[in-house]
């Protein structure tokens, strides 16, 4: 077992960005060793514990408290929908709620904007209105952030804060009806049962009413045909789809209509970028204006081959990988095998809808020698990913070109 | 109406689903902290270990580059007492800050 340990830590060291695709995770997580498992993830002060918290397998700890969990890249290779027991993990405060009973939870719906404020239990959310179904990725603001270069300070999340499921549940504008809703409403804040240690810095989002009222975003009670794990928000949980995981709300248990702007911490001046097109600026630098996060940018990822993987030449490898963006859809996957210096189109798979993660494959017969593999999405109104990565002080929404290099031999 | 159908693919309603599906009582036990903080000959080490891990684990440090200068450390510091309320003296602060960039930051090994 220790050696089968140091084995998968070699090939990781040895590996890169998506050489964590090597670890057998199952086997470590089931044998008890004296050594917590670790990884080594391809950048400096990288190394990090795996550890099976409630409900999930072993995942690469962020942080223990808040807990903080980041998914294994090899996952993403398993399926278009990411498990329940792999889904990342992302607190702000450590008091997190470690008991709920699902029947005796309410949500406070309320606030100066509404005409009726009303207490919303889970029963009713499931009973009392039609279900609404939708798959959607859910990604950390941060993702990716500890591959910044110059490298910037915070989570240091490698690509793996990021996920697929298939939720159910109501889409908040239903809820929102009963409350009768002013012309003064300007936004709708969000808050769970989680709490800050000291009281400060709750962790409360805020949408612009005609977002929240957009009929998608929804008060999901389910994830992937079961109930949401407690570490991603049971048993409610906001899904606000094509928009990172900093909105979506876990434990949701207040909603509030309000007649003005919502200033606390986590709106501003925490998950901000900079205010222009390219959500950038040069690095080391510091925007003059900044903005609340909002939609995802494109994204795409080969995740059958990890970086440094070995192929065999003169045989026909299938290159598989997933795309996604902020809710237009993928219209194009586009690979390279030198390494951008020509292109050819790859074959797009499953729809699951434009929410959602999207497969892409290619068929590539490498004569022996070595090969720099990239993709690059375009969605459905033409924006893509940059073939340079772009850079902003907080370390959000890195989309740049992924590289993989392989040899044939 | 392009929008309206493009919505009509994204969210199909479900009609079965859910039905008056109880719900269940969830508890959890989580793991205990899987880092300290580093040891230090430096003062500041004992008022870090008596503030910093009262709210969070020692992984919020431990996994910074080690580029991370002085000047983040103190504003964590800072927004640790001004944002989340942490019962940190102030005098405590300037020593607390030296051991962070000292064990964690660009000043190892000074």
């Amino acid at each position: 077992m220790k050696e089968d340990t140091n084995r998968a830590r070699r090939r990781l060291l040895a590996g890169g960005a998506g050489a964590l695709a090597a670890v057998g995770l199952g086997s470590l997580g089931r044998t008890a060793l004296a050594q917590t498992p670790v990884v080594d993830l391809p950048i400096v002060n990288g190394r990090r514990n795996l550890v099976a918290y409630p409900e999930k397998r072993p995942l690469i700890v962020l942080t223990s408290r808040p807990v903080q969990l980041e998914t294994p890249f090899d996952v993403f290779n398993q399926g278009l929908i990411t498990p329940n027991d792999a889904f990342f993990v992302r607190y702000h405060n450590a008091g997190i709620p470690t008991q709920i009973d699902g029947d005796k939870h309410v949500i406070r719906i309320g606030g100066n904007a509404v005409g009726k404020p009303f207490e919303l239990s889970l029963a009713d959310l499931r009973t009392r209105f039609k279900p609404v179904e939708i798959v959607a990725v859910n990604q950390c603001s941060g993702n990716s952030r500890a591959l910044f270069s110059p490298r910037v300070t915070g989570g240091q999340l490698t690509n793996g804060a990021m996920g697929n499921a298939r939720w159910v549940g109501v889409p908040l504008k239903d809820v929102l009806a009963r409350a009768e809703i002013r012309n003064s409403a300007r936004q709708v804040t969000f808050n769970g049962l989680d709490t800050a240690v000291f009281g400060g810095g709750d962790f409360v989002k805020a949408l612009d009413v005609s977002h929240a009222l957009d009929g998608e975003v929804m008060l999901a009670y389910q994830m992937n045909g079961a109930d949401i794990p407690m570490l991603n928000g049971y048993p409610v949980k906001l899904v606000v789809p094509g928009y990172y995981g900093t909105y979506w709300v876990k434990h949701l248990s207040e909603i509030e209509v309000i007649d003005h702007e919502f200033e606390g911490f986590w709106m501003k001046p925490a998950y901000r970028i900079p205010d222009n097109a390219c959500a950038c600026v040069e690095p080391g630098t510091a925007p003059a204006q900044t903005r609340p996060i909002g939609r995802f940018n494109v994204r795409s990822f080969i995740t059958s081959l990890p970086n440094g993987a070995r192929v065999r030449a003169g045989e026909q490898a299938v290159v598989r990988g997933i795309a996604f963006d902020g809710g237009q859809g993928v219209r194009e996957v586009a690979y390279s095998t030198d390494g951008g210096q020509s292109w050819r189109e790859a074959k797009l798979g499953e729809d699951l809808g434009r929410y959602s993660f999207r497969e892409f494959s290619f068929a590539f017969t490498p004569e022996r020698g070595s090969y720099e593999l990239c993709v690059r999405a375009w969605n459905r109104s033409g924006q893509s990913q940059p073939m340079e990565a772009l850079w902003q002080p907080a370390g959000y929404m890195r989309n740049v070109v992924e590289r993989v290099a392989v040899t044939a031999a | 109406m392009k929008r309206l159908s493009r919505l009509a693919a994204a969210i199909a309603a479900v009609a079965l689903v859910a039905g008056p599906g109880a719900s269940i009582a969830k508890s959890i036990t989580l793991p205990s902290d899987g880092v300290q903080m580093k040891a230090s000959p430096l003062p500041g080490y004992a008022k870090a270990q008596a503030n910093c891990v009262a709210c969070h684990s020692a992984e919020y440090m431990l996994y910074q580059p080690p580029t991370a200068p002085r000047g983040y450390w103190d504003a964590m510091v800072k927004r640790m007492k001004t944002v989340f309320n942490a019962p940190i003296n102030d005098a405590d602060m300037p020593a607390i800050v030296d051991y962070l960039v000292k064990t964690y930051g660009n000043e190892q090994g000074k």
